[in-house]
């Protein structure tokens, strides 16, 4: 009887301190989002007004909210496939073959990683430039004619964000993989090549279903982190433009909240963005379930 | 590009984050007047009226050793000049200054501010990204003033009001309710007109346009010699550009209507003539620009012009100290003009951006506030403010500057006429769009040619609805 | 015959894999090696061909960085408050992560669900109520004791790292408890340890390696945080972070165009980092596998 409540105690004395912290500074903070974007509040006057759903009604037609909801869903979508694919195909070779400087290799893929957005943005901004960026020279020398591609011009501004966002992103999922895939036993991969199975079809049969749970969760978290990466690197590499060319959900909450100073309607920006990444997060994790194959 | 920023932003922020703050009350009626309505009569008004209200309020003389707050916001002058020009007051009132300066200044005193701990004086410009100004407008949390202007300077015998500049007390910004009572104090005052290489004028032989059929011109000319007529740091710029544009093409009256809203403004023929020289000037716009014309790249379209590889830019005259490790070409020297005019024999406009200083309503020490409001435009001051290149709106004082500035302060000597006043404030909790965005961010759409100067102006109109239906009084 | 064509078909493969894999180096090594390029360039040389070498050693940007823009102030500050975090992170996470995967307790579910639920949720939306939080906290202090202490406090900032970071380390460590046998504790108690012993002193040793994976994870995220910092540290006087001098400083670029400062500030962000993950790859992409996710 008395060891009981000891256990009680004890995981009592345990729990606590973190349920306290993550209410506070999670939970509470996030109901509050929801309840504020229904609330009329500027930044220095303290009162608030009750405005039921009309910040969410101003949204639906709010052409400029609907664009960077189309572009938010556009980076999730590209730079989701493109890093995957890459990650992927890059690990397996990495794992599979003997590759000389695999080590090496490995250090620095992840390094992008490990960079600030802002440093990353700054590097970027140097690769871009129209007259003397590297990308333009290489395309040039390439292409044999001077090429002058407007990188951070309307038309390319997204494919820019993307280059830089897959530039960001590979490396750390590229190395997670190998970590899976080198728990993948050897011999599968020989008995399939015995069967004849060339690479391709070892990837496809072998590689992909065994890591597959792995994939799933760093799928449904990834979709999460290029909604919050996107908005980072808006920020600091295009501000938006040009004419709100490049603003994501969550630089348009921030404009509302901070540029407008209407945390009501910046906040029922981040409400609807919270629901969204977790809906599709949820559908991604349906969509993806498969029965877990086992070694 | 700060200070660049707040300017431009003046025009088309300040409508904009004017309104954008304020989301705690409805707008008013449509009807109500406007700001911009009040300032073509206000100065009528303000001499009789400041004096009659000032006896009842004149500040009584400070205690020896109080000790108030200052917070002013650090641009491309520094915060030197600051630091030298409370310790004068200091020396001069014994009052003492506990002086905030910071990039972010907004950052600093918000919280505390929020938590009901207010500087007894602000200086911040109108136009900001965090709109702070703007937003103690809208609350009418900004003490009245204008007892100010009749007050003495502190050491010396002249008025407040007599040593200020013609015109800088009567406009929106200063009076932002246009009851002839004015709030906010005009401080370091600029210029902007569109910025060239001198130089190249000189070695090409080319004459300055004076009317934009002459820029036509001469932009074909340009051309033919691989020089684009045209470019902008970043579509924030276009403010002062604008003002100035609709100044001269329909002059004041114009200017009102367009800053107002007003029905059917839009479809005048002055706006007709406005959206055509902006459209027109876009095709003449170096093709890069766009691409570059965000906060972090705006200073690759500013090497453009020391480059010679673009005329014209719309600036003001902080740029020779900002690009002043910048290489360039051979010869080049910084030229600035006026707007040019829409006909032969018409007017040039130049636009006047300043910044504001002011006393919040929760401030402790009001009274001493406004001695250091009014010791702002002392001789003293303005001479430690000159020297950082700030430059405080008070007679004669072209004379005092050298260099680039000089030239650039006499622009109104030689024939352009001043540009005041900026968009309406609108409650932008309600509009949700800024006058930035309808009006000057499109700019770089029609450069880039993705989109048609129709579907601009229908932006501009429709949202211009939004915005007269929501004004702030 | 047959062997010949097959070997001449892989070398093929190999040395295209050789390719991708250097070109994709060589995207990453160049644009970091050119920040420390940029660092050493006088302000002039920036206007010209960003690729240019440096014309010399221009070691004064490290200096101005240093000194006037306060980095080297900054730097402490961000040390402090990344270890704080760090610390308090382990005190209040690996004891909940152990009782939630390792006893059964009413409840447990529940609060298993909630700190999975806080994996979705994104920092970015939960700033602004938790920075209006602190400001009514400390309008409340200030009528108690006559000042406020909640904002412009390192530790406060601390506690606010630590409790956003816990559904992920939560959620990796209960992951490792899990997979523990029920042994190592039935042992301890025959010994008669009791609750808490057992826990420090034959459970925790053993999640040595996830315990160096979640300190790894978070400590780059600590470091390179910044919004959370910036609004909660901003008295001019008072302190800063790394990353908010660091951005301070783009903006002294943009009003006096520093450029040589800002490379060099951004190189001082950088290197802490670069030096950690050289020390310590191996251990941080070892450690990945435990995760699978990115916090």
């Amino acid at each position: 009887m008395k060891k009981r409540s000891g256990r009680n105690g004890f995981i009592f004395l345990c729990v606590a301190p973190a349920v306290l912290l993550f209410a506070v500074f999670m939970i509470i903070p996030t109901i509050n989002v929801f309840r504020m974007s229904l609330f009329k509040r500027s930044a220095y006057s303290t009162t608030e007004d009750f405005v039921g759903m009309e910040n969410f009604t101003r949204l639906m037609s709010d052409t400029n909210f609907i664009r960077s909801m189309q572009n938010t869903i556009l980076l999730i979508v590209v730079v989701t496939i493109v890093t995957f694919a890459f990650a992927l195909v890059f690990a397996a070779i990495l794992t599979r073959e003997k590759i000389k400087g695999q080590n090496f290799l490995r250090i620095i893929f992840y390094i992008p990683n490990i960079l600030s957005v802002v440093v990353i943005s700054a590097i970027f901004s140097a690769i871009y430039d129209t007259n003397n960026g590297t990308l333009n020279s290489l395309l040039s020398l390439l292409t044999g004619k001077t090429v002058a591609v407007l990188w951070k011009g309307e038309n390319m501004v997204m494919v820019s964000l993307i280059i830089a966002m897959v530039w960001q992103a590979i490396g750390y999922y590229m190395v997670m993989y190998m970590a899976s895939m080198a728990s993948i036993p050897q011999s599968l991969y020989e008995s399939a090549g015995l069967d004849g199975a060339g690479r391709i079809t070892q990837f496809f049969q072998i590689t992909l279903p065994l890591i597959w749970t792995n994939i799933r969760t760093t799928l449904t978290f990834f979709i999460i982190s290029t909604i919050n990466m996107a908005f980072l690197f808006v920020k600091a590499m295009t501000s938006g433009g040009p004419n709100g060319a490049s603003e994501v959900a969550l630089s348009y909450m921030y404009k509302q909240a901070y540029t407008n100073s209407s945390y009501g309607y910046g906040m029922a920006i981040g409400a609807l963005v919270f629901v969204f990444s977790f809906g599709l997060s949820a559908l991604v994790n349906v969509v993806t379930k498969r029965e877990p194959l086992e070694f | 590009m700060k200070k660049v920023l707040s300017m431009l932003l003046v025009g088309a922020l300040t409508v904009s984050t004017l309104a954008g703050c304020g989301s705690k009350e409805q707008a008013p009626a449509a009807e109500a007047p406007s700001a911009a309505e009040n300032q073509a009569e206000a100065p009528a008004e303000t001499p009789e009226e400041a004096p009659a209200e000032t006896p009842a309020e004149t500040p009584e003389t400070p205690a020896e050793g109080a000790t108030i707050t200052v917070a002013a916001i650090e641009t491309a002058y520094g915060s030197q000049m600051w630091q030298d020009v409370c310790a004068a007051f200091t020396e001069q009132t014994g009052i003492n200054v506990e002086l905030i300066t910071d990039k972010n200044l907004e950052d600093v005193i918000g919280p505390s501010m929020q938590a009901g701990d207010y500087p007894d004086v602000i200086h911040l410009a109108t136009g900001r990204e965090k709109a702070l100004t703007e937003t103690f407008i809208k609350d009418q949390n900004i003490v009245d003033i204008t007892d100010v202007l009749s007050m003495t300077v502190p050491g010396e015998s002249a008025k407040v009001g007599d040593k200020i500049a013609g015109g800088f007390t009567e406009t929106s910004l200063t009076n932002p309710y246009g009851d002839g009572k004015t709030y906010l104090a005009p401080m370091f005052y600029s210029p902007c007109g569109l910025f060239y290489n001198a130089g190249l004028f000189e070695e090409k032989g080319w004459e300055v346009p004076s009317t934009w059929d002459e820029m036509w011109e001469l932009g074909d000319k340009a051309a033919a010699e691989g020089i684009a007529l045209f470019t902008y740091p970043t579509t924030g710029y276009f403010d002062a550009f604008f003002y100035a544009l609709m100044y001269s093409v329909g002059g004041a009256d114009f200017f009102d209507q367009a800053t107002n809203y007003t029905e059917g403004v839009w479809d005048t023929e002055e706006a007709k003539t406005c959206f055509e020289i902006v459209t027109k000037l876009a095709s003449y716009t170096e093709k890069t620009t766009p691409a570059q014309a965000n906060d972090q790249d705006f200073t690759k379209n500013q090497q453009l012009i020391l480059d010679n590889k673009a005329l014209f830019m719309p600036n003001g005259t902080w740029i020779v100290g900002e690009m002043a490790e910048a290489p360039r070409a051979d010869g080049f020297k910084w030229g600035m003009t006026a707007l040019p005019a829409v006909t032969a024999g018409g007017d040039g406009y130049s636009y006047t951006w300043f910044e504001q200083a002011w006393i919040p309503g929760g401030a402790a020490n009001q009274n001493e506030a406004k001695q250091f409001v009014a010791f702002l435009y002392s001789d003293a001051a303005c001479e430690i403010f000159a020297k950082a290149g700030a430059i405080q709106p008070v007679l004669n004082i072209a004379e005092k500057l050298e260099g680039d500035n000089q030239m650039f302060y006499s622009i109104y000597d030689n024939g352009a006429k001043a540009a005041m006043g900026n968009f309406a404030a609108y409650d932008s909790a309600v509009v949700g769009v800024s006058n930035r965005e309808v009006w000057f961010d499109p700019v770089n759409s029609l450069v880039s040619g993705n989109m048609t100067q129709q579907e601009w102006i229908d932006g501009i109109k429709s949202a211009n609805d939004q915005m007269r239906a929501n004004l702030i009084q | 015959m047959e062997r010949t064509k097959k070997t001449s078909a892989d070398r093929l493969y190999k040395a295209f894999i050789y390719v991708a894999l250097i070109t994709l180096a060589v995207t990453i090594i160049i644009p970091v090696a050119w920040v420390f390029m940029a660092s050493v360039k006088e302000n002039s040389e920036f206007y010209g061909n960003p690729w240019a070498l440096p014309a010399g050693f221009y070691i004064q940007n490290f200096a101005d960085a240093w000194g006037k823009a306060r980095m080297g102030e900054y730097m402490l500050n961000s040390v402090l408050v990344t270890a704080l975090a760090l610390a308090i992170l382990l005190v209040v996470a690996l004891p909940a992560a152990y009782a939630l995967s390792r006893f059964e307790f009413r409840g447990r579910r529940f609060l298993n669900a909630a700190f999975m639920g806080g994996l979705f949720i994104n920092v970015n939306y939960i700033v602004v109520p938790i920075f209006l939080m602190l400001v009514d906290g400390d309008k409340f202090l200030r009528g108690l004791l006559g000042d406020g202490l909640l904002l412009n406090n390192i530790f406060v900032l601390a506690v606010v790292y630590a409790s956003t970071a816990l559904p992920f380390t939560v959620y990796l460590l209960s992951g490792y408890f899990a997979t523990l046998a029920h042994d190592y504790e039935e042992a301890a108690y025959i010994d008669g340890a009791g609750y808490g012993r057992t826990m420090l002193r034959i459970i925790f040793p053993m999640a040595q390696p996830s315990i160096i994976t979640v300190i790894l994870f978070n400590f780059l995220s600590f470091w390179n945080e910044y919004i959370i910092a910036m609004t909660l540290l901003s008295d001019p006087k008072g302190g800063k972070t790394l990353p908010v001098g660091l951005m301070q400083l783009t903006q002294a670029q943009q009003s006096a165009a520093q450029y040589g400062q800002l490379y060099a500030g951004l190189v001082l962000v950088m290197l802490p980092t670069l030096i950690l993950y050289i020390c310590v790859q191996k251990k941080l992409t070892q450690g990945m596998t435990l995760g699978g996710l990115k916090g």
